[in-house]
Order: structure tokens, then C-alpha cells, then sequence
């Protein structure tokens, strides 16, 4: 075997320059190492020492900055379709869990004072009602949509910033609409807000994943700007 | 030959070298070499993203397997990999015909 030492150091400095998901980023980088280690068997089987073997293996694999572009790339978009996969299960599936916790400690709603509910509130209400659904679309879309942008040889980088953008965008409309409702509330029956503990901890934990959305939505960019 | 000129033709030219079976990454850079009279001079390194691009473009699929006992990842064209290829290979055949048309230094043809 080809001393350590040359592609050690080259993988390493590989290493030092990718950011993204470590289970991709060790993946992509036990690829790289096993290749240089195949050039590096082949040259010393050629007759070169093993240290001009490793050198030479790490020569032909490129400049790191030739090479490191197209790896970050491909880390931005593995991350992107991680989150956009995230967003597709986790907001639905919280939705689901506040709707069981709100059936089964208050039931079905009654209407404020037995007045007509306004217009708006039914409208905000509602689209409540759909917006995790409509996320999940979203999300949906977004990854078969990368899937075709990168037939079309959409760089991986691309593809990260607009699923960061996407997903931006579906916190801000989660958010608009949940707050909307929050507010709402507050307005026409605020004592309605005060929920069975289990109820107002399944609301939190909305918040709690759209926090984690924004930060993944936010790595996303930071991901395709390295 | 140049990285740059190759660097357009590169995803039709990996999926044209695992048209023949699955390999692993450095079986790939092997068979370019060879098939090529080892003109094509492009980093090797630049080679991999590549194949993970097509993977993310679903033409190609990966899995690590064991290869003359080292682990390596191993790709095989897909379906739309395979469809892909016939469409980038009718395509430069409609390319290199035009070129030759008018590179190839043959008689032009008289005006009507």
C-alpha cells in the first residue's frame, strides 16, 4: 500500500473546504480517498516510488480549487433536498398532532358569542387549515421540480439557494397564517387563547419546526454562497 | 484535449462509458481514458460531482459494494439514463454531421 501521507493531507485539506451534511460529506470524501488510493496502486504498480504514485494520483484528481466547487455543489443540493423532505413530513405531521390535541382536550370550536364569525377570521382560520397541506405541496413540487432542473444541468448550488428560498417562503406563509389566527383570537375571544397545557405545547412545537426550517433554509444559502 | 471543451460533453460522456455495465468511480475514469486514446485530460476529481449530479438527475443509481476487496461506489444507468444517452447521442451525430458539412473540406455544394 501507497505510503499515507500525500493524499492523507490532500483529502484532508478537501475536507477543511467542504461545508454540508457530514453523512454525504464523508461519503463524497471516502469516494475521493478510494479513488486516489486505485491511481495511486496503479502508477506504483507502474514502477513509481510510492510517494510519486500518491503524487501523481493527486496531481490528475486536480487543484482543490478546481475540485472543491463541484463537491460543495453537490453538498448544497444534498442538504436542499433534506430539508425540502423535512418540511414535507414534519409540518403535516405537527399540524396532525395539534389537531388530535385540540379535538381531544377542547373539541369542536363554538362560534364567538354566538354572533356571526367575521369573514376575515373564517378566512384565516381556514387558510390555517390548509397551509401545512399547501407546504407540503410546496415541498413536493420543489423536489421533483430539482430533479428536472437538474436534467437540465442546474448546478447543485442553484438548486440549494432556491429550495432555501422555497422553504423561506413557506415559513413566512405558516407563520402569516398562524399568527393572523393567534391574533384574531386574541381579538374577538382572547380567553379562548388560554388552551389545555397539551393543546398550547403541540402550538409551541409548530413554531419549534418552523424555527428548524428557517435554519435549515438559511444553511441552504449559506451552503451555495462557500 | 482540453477540460474546458470537455467540460459540456462530460455527463454524456460518463453515462456513454457505464452504457456497458456498472462500475465504480476510478473504472470510470479508466474507461474515458482508454476509450478516448487517453486524450481526454480532465481533473479527475471533477469526475465525481459529475456522477453525483447525474445521480441527483436520476440517471444514474449508486450503491457501495465490495470491489477486488476494497469498498467502492459502484453506478449503473437508469431508465431515463439510458433515454438520456440515446438523446445525446442522436444529438451530436446531428452536430458532427453539420460540422463536417462545413469543416470537412469537401466540395460546397453549388447555389440553386
Amino acid at each position: 500500500m501507497a505510503e499515507a501521507g500525500v493524499i492523507e493531507r490532500y483529502v484532508d485539506e478537501l475536507d477543511g473546504r467542504l461545508r454540508g451534511p457530514a453523512a454525504v460529506k464523508a461519503d463524497l470524501l471516502a469516494e475521493a480517498r478510494d479513488s486516489l488510493a486505485d491511481a495511486a496502486d496503479s502508477y506504483r504498480d507502474g514502477g513509481l516510488s510510492p510517494e510519486d504514485a500518491e503524487r501523481l494520483a493527486v496531481e490528475e484528481f486536480g487543484p482543490l480549487a478546481v475540485v472543491a466547487p463541484g463537491y460543495q455543489a453537490e453538498l448544497a443540493a444534498a442538504h436542499a433536498a433534506t430539508m425540502l423532505r423535512t418540511v414535507m413530513v414534519l409540518i403535516p405531521l405537527t399540524y396532525v398532532l395539534w389537531e388530535l390535541n385540540r379535538m381531544f382536550w377542547i373539541g369542536p370550536w363554538s362560534s364567538f358569542g354566538g354572533g356571526p364569525t367575521p369573514g376575515w377570521y373564517k378566512f384565516v382560520s381556514q387558510g390555517n387549515g390548509y397551509v401545512p397541506w399547501i407546504i407540503t405541496a410546496i415541498a413536493g413540487v420543489s423536489l421533483v421540480a430539482g430533479r428536472v432542473l437538474s436534467r437540465r444541468g442546474v448546478s447543485g448550488t442553484t438548486l440549494s439557494r432556491l429550495g432555501g428560498r422555497v422553504a423561506i417562503g413557506c415559513v413566512g406563509l405558516g407563520v402569516a397564517f398562524n399568527l393572523s389566527v393567534v391574533i384574531g383570537t386574541a381579538t374577538l375571544d382572547a380567553p379562548r387563547l388560554l388552551m389545555p397545557a397539551p393543546v398550547l405545547l403541540a402550538g409551541v412545537m409548530f413554531y419549534v419546526v418552523f424555527i428548524r426550517v428557517g435554519v435549515l433554509a438559511k444553511r441552504c444559502l449559506a451552503l451555495s454562497a462557500v | 484535449m482540453k477540460s474546458d471543451a470537455l467540460r459540456g460533453h462530460l455527463d454524456a460522456l460518463l453515462l456513454a462509458t457505464l452504457d456497458g455495465g456498472q462500475l465504480h468511480g476510478y473504472a470510470i475514469i479508466e474507461a474515458l481514458q482508454r476509450r478516448s486514446g487517453g486524450a481526454l485530460d480532465l481533473p479527475t476529481g471533477t469526475v465525481y460531482p459529475a456522477l453525483r449530479r447525474l445521480e441527483r438527475a436520476g440517471h444514474v443509481a449508486s450503491e457501495w459494494s465490495t470491489v477486488a476487496g476494497r469498498q467502492r461506489r459502484t453506478y449503473r444507468l437508469t431508465g431515463a439514463g439510458q433515454r438520456a444517452l440515446s438523446d445525446e447521442r442522436a444529438a451530436w451525430r446531428e452536430f458532427t454531421v453539420a460540422i463536417e458539412g462545413v469543416l470537412g473540406g469537401g466540395p460546397w455544394p453549388k447555389q440553386a
